[in-house]
């Protein structure tokens, strides 16, 4: 944590649980600055949105304190941003008629409204739809109507639950534009997503979050580094009277032969070959091969023990 | 207050013509039958009333739970709108927007013998009864948990407060049910409907002033509270 930015929000210890179920959050701590891009990262469940609601001061936490600048600031604009995975609109009314409202009730005064609103639905690839009723947008459309709802106001703190889904490769690189510029003029990003590319584009910080703790977090090298930069390769093999050989190349090194062999090398795909080589040679039956290079989706599987989803 | 959710809900009833149609011909169709069915004049005012009420809390209460289970009242709420604005300003666009949709019906009803002073009072009357129902109806929508209970709430909530009202009653002057009656919502429009033909609707409607001034400020102090119950809905 870059100690010389601006403590925008600090969550410590914070534990959450719907009624009388288990515990969704144990023992949270998390601290955005201004200007972060902060991700949430972990399998369904796991209690992402439950913290991104506590975060919006719409559940309160059973133990655990929130503090920071934000709490203290005083604006006529509301301080937050939220973008969940609903899409819910006046679907009566046209794009810019919901864009509108939702400006003005989050403090954009009157005549600015026109222009920062327009100038999203050029950003977000929605100005040829703005006029159209929202009942006619497909639902992407509506995704990137809620994305500009939740921005349009410049909030201090965004929070977003897994902005990119319905978006097309387009869009979603404009959002990362879009986000990247709001966190270049100040405003913390914390966001929920499953989509790693998109995380591994943006992301200052990460968080994985599994059963509700914080089991790993750091900056990406941080978290990647932890990993090492070894390529897994993962072999099914048919283990009928199977005798493995002992030797599978350079710096080839088999580290599990309890199910599928798994294989890791820090020479990258350039050892697959002479795995193959070995396990043919010793009448090995393969019967698939999985490569996992180090990188989120790597980490994310370690750390959990799933894959993730989608 | 920038009245955001009051222009909201005018411009949402003017994108919808076929529902402001409807809204409109309906209440006059029953009327009509009613009013050329040759109904006795208690009778007549005593259904005239229970559509009029219905219609407004109805009306108030089933958008807002569908509303809520869509997410759609979360992201209002979460916008930066209060909720007591958000209620009083939907009651206040949904009483109007339901009076000019009710006000052929209502002349309709009063059609004969009425003179301009006794529409106006009639008008002014169907306008803050509705104001009441719309916002009983925001109420009704806290406690109910699905569609079914909102439409059952708003009807056992508004026929009650009409029994109160003596709308189902043979009047009894002396009793203590005419306290009763004096104070409740929906007398005024009740008896409005009752003499306004005749002209002789004259009396303070003392009951409708207290209940127009009340429930406001009721709603504001629950504000939090509804607004707490109507995510629940969301969250299913």
């Amino acid at each position: 944590m870059d100690s010389g930015l601006t403590s925008l929000i600090k969550v410590s210890g914070l534990h959450y649980r719907y009624a009388s179920s288990p515990p969704v959050l144990i023992d949270i701590d998390l601290e955005v600055s201004a200007g972060e891009i902060v991700a949430l990262l972990g399998p369904n469940g796991a209690g992402k949105s439950t913290l991104l609601r506590i975060l919006l001061n719409e559940l309160t936490p059973e133990s655990g304190t929130i503090a920071g600048s934000l709490l203290s600031m005083k604006s006529s604009r509301v301080l937050m941003g939220y973008a969940g995975e609903e899409t819910a609109h006046f679907n009566s009314l046209t794009g810019i008629q919901n864009a509108h409202f939702f400006a003005r009730a989050a403090g954009v005064e009157k005549h600015e409204v026109s222009e920062m609103v327009s100038g999203l639905m050029n950003l977000v690839g929605l100005s040829n739809e703005a006029d159209k009723v929202v009942s006619s947008y497909s639902f992407g459309a509506k995704r990137k109507l809620l994305l500009l709802e939740a921005l349009v106001h410049q909030p201090k703190l965004l929070l977003l639950d897994e902005p990119t889904v319905g978006l097309d490769p387009v869009s979603r690189d404009a959002l990362a534009d879009i986000l990247r510029k709001c966190s270049q003029e100040g405003s913390a990003i914390v966001m929920a997503s499953h989509d790693l590319n998109f995380l591994e584009q943006l992301a200052d910080r990460i968080l994985v979050i599994d059963e509700g703790r914080v089991v790993s977090s750091g900056s990406q090298i941080e978290l990647l580094s932890s990993l090492g930069t070894a390529t897994r390769f993962q072999v099914s093999v048919d283990t009928a009277s199977i005798e493995l050989p002992q030797y599978f190349g350079e710096d080839v090194e088999l580290v599990d032969d309890s199910g599928p062999l798994v294989f890791e090398t820090t020479r990258g795909q350039a050892a697959l070959p002479e795995i193959w080589a070995a396990l043919i040679s010793a009448r090995v039956k393969i019967l698939g091969v999985e490569v996992r290079e180090p990188g989120l989706a790597e980490l994310f599987r370690r750390v959990t023990g799933q894959e993730l989803p989608g | 207050m920038k009245f955001l959710v009051t222009v909201m809900e005018f411009r949402i009833a003017l994108a919808r013509p076929r529902l402001l149609a409807l809204n409109v011909m309906v209440p006059v169709v029953l009327v009509l039958a009613i009013s050329l069915g040759g109904a006795p004049e208690f009778h007549a005012a005593a259904v005239y009333t229970v559509l009029f009420t219905i219609f407004g809390t109805f009306g108030s209460a089933i958008p807002l739970v569908r509303d809520a289970e869509a997410g759609l009242f979360g992201r209002i709420i979460r916008a930066g709108v209060p909720p007591s604005h958000f209620l009083i300003e939907r009651a206040a666009g949904g009483s109007a927007i339901d009076a000019l949709q009710l006000l052929p019906a209502l002349t309709i009803a009063t059609l004969g013998s009425i003179s301009l002073n006794g529409w106006i009072r009639a008008v002014l009357v169907l306008w803050s009864s509705i104001w009441i129902a719309n916002l009983l109806g925001n109420l009704v929508a806290a406690a109910a948990r699905s569609l079914a209970e909102t439409a059952l709430f708003s009807a056992v909530v508004t026929l009650f407060l009409l029994h109160l009202s003596g709308v189902f009653r043979t009047p009894l002057p002396q009793s203590s049910w005419a306290v009763i009656e004096a104070f409740s919502p929906f007398q005024a429009l009740h008896e409005t409907l009752l003499t306004v033909s005749a002209g002789t609707s004259t009396e303070f409607p003392l009951g409708l002033v207290v209940w127009v001034l009340i429930l406001p400020v009721v709603t504001v102090f629950l504000a939090r509270s509804v607004t707490r119950s109507l995510r629940l809905a969301s969250d299913g």
